[in-house]
């Protein structure tokens, strides 16, 4: 949806009032205004909340407050979120969220407290909300109402093997159909390694296959409707079940981030097209760090409109004490922290961060960090945070996108018959209030 | 004391028994009827993906009738339900007379013979899903070895529900086996004599004697394991999600995601209901049969 295209960077008329009003306030500011309190945040056990509660003894010792974690796997996370919701209970205070995914959800549904207030109102000098990536405040916004700060920039990103491509004598890819023709000429060339590989499981497939359609120039709807049908789309999901089908390892149906980043980092896949933040992953052991290259995945008929999306921290509706929640979500967001975050691999959402020295030091250490940052920095300026379809339903519409493709991969359907299948299904949760 | 007395004695006693234990009995009744009762309220109620809520009276129930996904669901479950009960019963019987008969067996390897049953089920789950992996694992490799061709395991529609079976009955197979050995050692030692001085061969002797009077045994395995396998959840949960497709989707599953990711308490609590009389009515079909075989 053109509405959610983000433009990175471009101010927002509301937060540049924020930042401005800030000032007003900043001098009153005191961290430890809540000081023997307890903030309780429920967190998704990633790589982002990993590095932030590094620093949890930090957030303590400057506030005074006590944080009590509650920290599981994405999934059960959510699970544990919407009983807590649904019970309108107040034992969670600030929780991660993704507005990609489920923002649309929680905020229909009430569980997102309104920052936009307290993103005005006690903010500490050194805070700068206007700092973080308008772009994703602007997704992390609905009804007007501020519902998260961005804690870390992600998308899909294509990892590739320096080597094996120029064994093969091929230059890096700059469109879908040389990513195609390069996957050809892997499988003839070296037929020990899998040509490409990228998510196949059902409920992961929006993520990457979201890149893919926008770049082709589909879209998921259209005039209301769902538009999987229309001739770019089916060219989006012929295209990228045919790379998986034809270039993708046995089994890629069960592929999701772990497999793929196993595969990879194994030596065992030329081309993975998977997420930025996997690149520690990816890069541990040290055995790919110096044969990868990095890129935005290549231009289709519409250019490149990469995914990009980013880890939000919210406060519940529910909690008591909305206001220490803000606290510890101000913190958590601050430049200080998502400078630190950021030199452990967390791309950070502030540009400052991005072009602050010591974390540039570091970038320049390594080439292939070099590349990573510069995928980032065009998934920043160009991306589009839709995943999925932008709806209330949008967990669910994944399913169906997903089911397609693994159709197409399985052959278990023509790609008419695939695409016309899952447009009835979308139909119906479009028509959903 | 008069019998009347001793009478009003006893009766007091009673009630003061009573009076001390209800507090307990209260809290038990209570924990377990209270998340039954509140899922049958929530089985009348929708929840629109907002988690708004209305009551909905029977439309869940009857929803239920046109869900393909619930019949495909169902269909699934009942798969993995005989194909697993029928591999656990056959080869736990096999393992329990092996472990009966091979008295000389080291400790140490009849622990590890009954050793998987002890593993989380996540962790089997997270053990055969790299062991079964097309491109990495250490499965396809040996058949590689053998001259035989790979197989897509856990990721082709056809073979995803026989492959799940096997990873059940690989960690389930020993617990059934513990059940039958106590069945094989209580057994009583003068029918054996009285088959050996007729001449009947080992194989009859197993036939006409063992099974026969095993059968109690094994009924009683069957419904255990029946409880656990058609609530199918944890094994599928880690290693297929219900895919490939929907090839896996167990009404297990299928019931978790309608509540916890697409957010319809409602209709998951119908179909959770649904699926609790289905395996009650699977445990009433096998204490009948208990009381058919018994001896």
């Amino acid at each position: 949806m053109k509405a959610r295209m983000l433009a990175t960077y471009v101010a927002l008329p509301v937060l540049a009032i924020a930042a401005v009003s800030v000032e007003a306030h900043a001098a009153d500011f005191d961290w430890m205004k809540f000081k023997g309190k307890t903030v309780t945040f429920l967190a998704n056990n990633n790589p982002v909340s990993q590095a932030l509660l590094t620093y949890k003894a930090d957030f303590e010792k400057l506030t005074g407050m006590t944080l009590k974690v509650d920290s599981y796997q994405e999934q059960q996370m959510r699970q544990r979120l919407v009983t807590v919701m649904n019970a309108n209970s107040d034992e969670v205070d600030a929780f991660m969220t993704l507005p990609s995914r489920e923002g649309e959800q929680f905020a229909a549904s009430g569980w997102y407290a309104d920052l936009t207030a307290m993103s005005k109102g006690a903010v500490a000098k050194e805070y700068d909300p206007g700092g973080l990536s308008q772009a994703l405040l602007k997704a992390a916004t609905f009804g007007g109402k501020l519902t998260s700060m961005p804690m870390n920039i992600e998308g899909p990103i294509l990892y590739y093997r320096t080597d094996i491509f120029k064994k093969c004598g091929l230059e890096a890819p700059k469109t879908i159909k040389e990513v195609e023709a390069a996957a050809e000429k892997i499988k003839s060339c070296d037929s020990a390694v899998t040509p490409f590989v990228s998510r196949g499981l059902k409920p992961a497939v929006a993520y990457t296959f979201s890149n893919m359609l926008h770049n082709i120039g589909g879209s998921y709807i259209a005039n209301g409707k769902s538009s999987l049908c229309s001739a770019k789309s089916k060219e989006a999901l012929d295209t990228y079940s045919r790379l998986l089908r034809d270039f993708g390892p046995p089994g890629v149906v069960n592929y999701s981030f772990q497999q793929i980043s196993a595969l990879y980092r194994s030596g065992r896949a030329a081309m993975a097209f998977e997420s930025s933040n996997e690149l520690r992953t990816v890069m541990d052991g040290g055995a790919r760090l110096k044969d990868t290259g990095l890129l935005p995945f290549p231009a289709g008929e519409a250019g490149q409109v990469p995914t990009t999306i980013g880890w939000g921290m919210a406060v519940s509706s529910h909690s008591k004490q909305p206001d220490a929640a803000w606290y510890f979500v101000q913190w958590a967001t601050s430049p200080e922290v998502q400078k630190k975050m950021a030199l452990q691999g967390i791309a950070p959402p502030r540009p400052s961060v991005a072009n602050d020295p010591e974390y540039r030091k570091w970038i320049d250490e390594e080439p292939v960090r070099k590349e990573w940052q510069a995928a980032l920095d065009v998934l920043a300026t160009k991306g589009s945070s839709e995943v999925g379809y932008p709806i209330v339903a949008n967990p669910q519409s994944r399913e169906f996108i997903g089911q397609a493709v693994q159709d197409l991969i399985l052959k278990q359907k023509s790609l008419d018959q695939a695409c016309a299948d899952a447009d009835r299904e979308l139909d119906a949760l479009i028509a959903q209030k | 004391m008069s019998d009347t007395a001793a009478t009003l004695t006893q009766d007091r006693q009673k009630l003061e028994m009573s009076a001390l234990s209800a507090p307990a009995v209260i809290f038990t009744v209570g924990m377990i009827a209270f998340p039954v009762v509140y899922t049958i309220w929530l089985g009348f109620q929708n929840f629109s993906s907002t988690g708004k809520q209305s009551f909905a009276g029977l439309a869940n129930y009857s929803k239920l009738v046109s869900d393909v996904e619930f019949w495909h669901g169902l269909w699934v479950t009942i798969a993995l339900y005989v194909l697993s009960l029928v591999l656990q019963l056959v080869f736990g019987v096999w393992l329990a007379l092996v472990l009966f008969h091979a008295k000389r067996l080291p400790g140490i390897v009849r622990s590890l013979f009954i050793s998987p049953f002890m593993m989380p089920p996540v962790v089997a789950g997270m053990m055969w899903l790299v062991i079964l992996d097309p491109s990495l694992g250490a499965a396809n490799y040996i058949l590689q070895s053998l001259g035989l061709p790979p197989s897509d395991w856990l990721a082709s529609p056809t073979w995803v529900i026989p492959t799940v079976a096997l990873i059940d009955s690989w960690q389930w197979t020993p617990y059934v086996a513990l059940i039958v050995l106590g069945g094989l050692q209580s057994l009583p030692s003068s029918v054996y004599e009285a088959a050996q001085i007729d001449g009947a061969s080992a194989f009859k002797t197993f036939q006409r004697i063992t099974l026969p009077l095993l059968l109690p045994t094994i009924v009683t395995a069957a419904i255990l394991r029946s409880v656990d396998l058609l609530r199918f959840f944890d094994i599928i949960y880690i290693t297929t999600q219900g895919g490939p497709g929907n090839a896996s989707n167990t009404l297990n599953i299928y019931g978790f995601r309608v509540g916890f990711e697409f957010f319809n308490i409602g209709y998951a609590s119908a179909l959770m209901l649904t699926l609790t009389a289905i395996v009650f009515g699977a445990v009433l079909a096998f204490n009948r049969l208990r009381g058919a075989v018994a001896w």
